[in-house]
């Protein structure tokens, strides 16, 4: 599945990163991509997640042609 | 009655905005605006040359938009008109005009400190500034994070 991710996340890792985890939630991605990304898992754990403009919760599974994407805290205007 | 809300790549021209809002308001008795500037220094001294906001495709217009229709619901106001930059933006340059038209004077600058207040924790963007020091995120200071709790 295709994560997107913005700010201090895509800085840290990458804008857009693809990952092997067919059938997961989105909960069980957040755990995947922290324990393969450490030094951001507090920013990871702070983020919300969204599948297609909408924010989803921990339990959504992440379909395999979704793209899930990661929101970390927003700075602000 | 109308609510502007516009994400804007390029350079932003608050003379023009205010050109804009004043055109839309024939009939009330005032208008208030804010312009934010790219500050050149950061909050710890160190130079900026410019800051970078980052955003999402859709869903940073659309915070834009439910702050600009939340403020016009709350007050008595007959126009706002929020344009907020993206992208890279030099030191000492425009990054955001906010203004509110009324009839009376008083909703007008609630409307836009409030609209301030908002955007500043709200909006759905990632600031970095870029200095000689390389880069660094802006979060919401605490000061921003109180000014949001005055409105409930």
């Amino acid at each position: 599945m295709r994560i997107r991710l913005y700010g201090r996340l895509a800085d840290a890792i990458a804008p857009e990163v693809h990952l092997a985890a067919a059938g997961c939630s989105v909960g069980e991605v957040r755990e995947l991509l922290a324990a393969e990304h450490a030094a951001v898992a507090r920013s990871l754990e702070a983020s919300r997640a969204v599948i297609a403009d909408s924010f989803v919760g921990e339990e959504r599974i992440v379909g395999e042609s979704e793209k899930l994407e990661f929101l970390p805290p927003v700075s602000g205007g | 009655m109308s609510v502007t809300a516009l994400l804007e790549p390029q350079a932003l021209d608050p003379q023009l905005e205010l050109a804009e809002l004043t055109e839309a308001a024939r009939g009330d008795g005032a208008i208030v605006t804010f312009v934010g500037l790219a500050r050149p220094e950061s909050s710890s001294g160190e130079a900026v040359d410019a800051l970078v906001l980052e955003h999402h495709p859709t869903l940073t217009r659309q915070s834009i938009e439910d702050i600009a229709v939340g403020c016009a619901e709350r007050f008595d106001v007959s126009h706002v008109r929020v344009v907020h930059r993206c992208g890279t933006v030099p030191a000492g340059e425009p990054i955001l005009f906010a203004g509110a038209a009324s009839i009376h004077r008083r909703a007008a600058f609630d409307a836009v400190d409030y609209l301030m207040d908002r955007l500043k924790t709200e909006a759905v963007f990632w600031k970095r500034e870029v200095g000689d020091d390389g880069t660094k995120w802006i979060e919401p200071t605490e000061a921003d994070l109180v000014d949001r709790k005055r409105w409930g």
